[in-house]
């Protein structure tokens, strides 16, 4: 069905609860197509991560459920496997918040990755120059310990470990966060790159809404657990709402709260006046 | 006076053996705080379980010395096995401090097992090695050091470079490592925790069937050994719980200073602190390295 359609991975009324109780996804549809870089994008506590573990079945680990609909990835209905048996099947989530094993050096955070995989030491050894390529700010920190090395430094070991692992989709939960603008564009960068040059589907979740979409091919605004808007990325950067809701744009040169307040003010004066 | 310092050694020398097998029982904790970050209370209960397995198949059975030691070790395999199918899997993602109560059950229940199947009394464990200085160094240095304590040392001293070795290079211990470090990381890029855990728990079931041999050989295959194990606490405090070199150089450092403290010491306290002087040392060491001296220290960027 999904290689019929183009699409490597496509939800389907998503619901999911944590706990048996706390409803977090309500109702998620979207599709990710092979070889694209999709964005997931809402505020805090819009679902994004929870559709990403719903995906790479870590959920599991955090009491998780999924209650409703379909996950379908690759042709496979994604119901009970492990995220062990996912990453066999070529999908790897980059968690939130980088988790890099700090105790261990840089290069072996990047074997670690290749964990999955029957490889010999010289097969790991040309992957790894391979990944160096595309990350070369860690082929000279290899030696160091992870824990160490900069937030910058230590998403790009996240990702380049899940890159060790071969995957056909990445699964990006927040790679921005608390980073300096530079090396968002950096890193943005690179998973472009991997996108092009080595044809890895991603999905990735952002709140940097302006970063993302100009670095996607397609986006899906989630709020409460619900996709409120889909479209190209070009039509979503160019939509009134999400410019003003998200990139704090708007043709009337509204930048916050503030200025929404004092010009919904004038209006009311005209009409009295 | 020389006589004096040759004692000294002695009682040194002897301490630091002693200390190998201290060392050896913290080996088996070490290896499995490593990867689930619990105090595994059950250790003492494995050591027991193993070596009595080990001398029940020699006695009972008849087996042959070698034959029983495969068999030991493969009997942990399988209580490694149970734990993880049984209990870990089960109490997957609840606190660190549910699994310490879930060791501490396991204690009990293989203590239970061991006694059910093998019985209650004292067993002589003879390995063919004597509890007697050896002549040789008896003779052409003077110092009494006793041929049991030698050769646990030995042992020990092997164990603990193959286990290094086995972490430090082999992909598993790459995976163990990661799974100490972040074990939901760990996962999201395919190590498999089951594994892992088969692995550490087969692991500390051979280290624990080891120490049992070489404490049993010299005090009799008893419960005492459950006890005995709990000595390690002490030794993981000052070695730090996580790290395998600071379990041998605290078993080292315990076994030569309570040896040291109740021979020049112990004396003007009516003897016998050796039982209660090294966990001295361990709150020392809680106030004033409380990760102790190989531990490793929690990083944390700024």
């Amino acid at each position: 069905m999904s290689s019929a359609s183009g699409n490597i991975l496509e939800l389907k009324n998503v619901k999911v609860v944590y706990d048996n109780v706390i409803l977090a996804l309500h109702d998620v549809t979207l599709n990710v197509p092979k070889g694209k870089i999709v964005a997931l994008l809402g505020g805090n506590g819009a679902g994004k991560s929870t559709t990403l573990k719903s995906i790479s079945t870590m959920l599991a680990s955090e009491r998780g459920k999924v209650t409703g609909g379909t996950i379908n990835y690759d042709g496979n209905a994604i119901e009970k496997q492990n995220p062990s048996q996912m990453v066999n099947m070529g999908m790897v989530q980059v968690l939130e918040g980088r988790r890099c094993f700090g105790h261990l050096t840089v290069e072996e955070n990047i074997i670690s990755g290749a964990y999955s995989r029957k490889l010999s030491r010289g097969d790991i050894n040309q992957e790894l120059e391979k990944i160096y390529g595309y990350f070369i700010r860690l082929k000279e920190r290899r030696k160091s310990q992870a824990g160490f090395t900069s937030g910058g430094e230590q998403q790009m070991i996240a990702v380049a470990r899940a890159m060790m692992a071969k995957p056909k989709m990445l699964l990006l939960d927040e790679p921005s966060m608390g980073l300096a603008p530079q090396l968002v564009a950096e890193i943005f960068n690179i998973v472009k790159e991997l996108n092009e040059k080595e044809g890895v589907s991603v999905l990735l979740a952002e709140q940097n809404t302006n970063v993302a979409l100009k670095n996607s091919d397609h986006g899906y605004i989630i709020e409460t657990g619900k996709v409120m808007l889909e479209g190209t990325a070009k039509s979503l950067l160019n939509d009134d709402k999400v410019k003003e809701l998200y990139l704090g744009i708007s043709k009337e040169g509204r930048k916050n709260f503030r200025d929404v307040l004092k010009e919904e003010g004038k209006k009311k004066k005209k009409k009295v006046n | 006076m020389a006589d004096q310092i040759l004692f000294f050694i002695e009682v040194v020398v002897g301490g630091l053996l002693a200390g190998t097998m201290y060392s050896l029982v913290a080996l088996g904790f070490v290896l499995i705080y490593k990867a689930s970050a619990t105090f595994n209370f059950s250790q003492g209960a494995m050591v027991f379980f193993a070596v009595l397995a080990f001398v029940g198949f020699m006695q009972d059975f008849n087996v042959p010395f070698v034959l029983a030691f495969f068999l030991a070790v493969f009997l942990m395999i399988i209580v490694g096995l149970c734990t993880e199918r049984l209990v870990l899997r089960p109490l997957m993602n609840q606190s660190e401090d549910t699994l310490l109560m879930a060791t501490i059950g396991l204690g009990y229940v293989l203590e239970g097992l061991a006694q059910a199947m093998w019985g209650v009394e004292v067993r002589r464990l003879d390995l063919g090695i004597k509890d007697f200085p050896i002549p040789w160094i008896a003779d052409n240095l003077k110092l009494f050091i006793s041929a049991i304590d030698l050769t646990a040392g030995i042992v020990a001293f092997g164990m603990i470079i193959g286990l290094t070795l086995l972490f430090k290079y082999t992909k598993m211990g790459l995976g163990l490592r990661a799974v100490a470090d972040d074990a939901g990381a760990a996962s999201s890029i395919g190590i498999p925790l089951k594994h892992i855990m088969l692995l550490v728990w087969s692991a500390a079931g051979v280290v624990a069937l080891v120490a049992g041999m070489m404490w049993g050989a010299r005090a009799g295959v008893q419960f005492a050994l459950v006890d005995l194990a709990l000595k390690a606490l002490p030794v993981l405090i000052i070695g730090g719980f996580s790290s395998i070199p600071g379990a041998i150089i605290g078993g080292l450092l315990i076994g030569a200073v309570e040896k040291v403290l109740e021979v020049y010491i112990g004396p003007f306290f009516g003897g016998a602190i050796e039982g209660w002087a090294p966990y001295v040392l361990a709150i020392f060491f809680l106030l004033y390295r409380p990760e102790g001296l190989f531990g490793e220290k929690i990083i944390r960027r700024v």
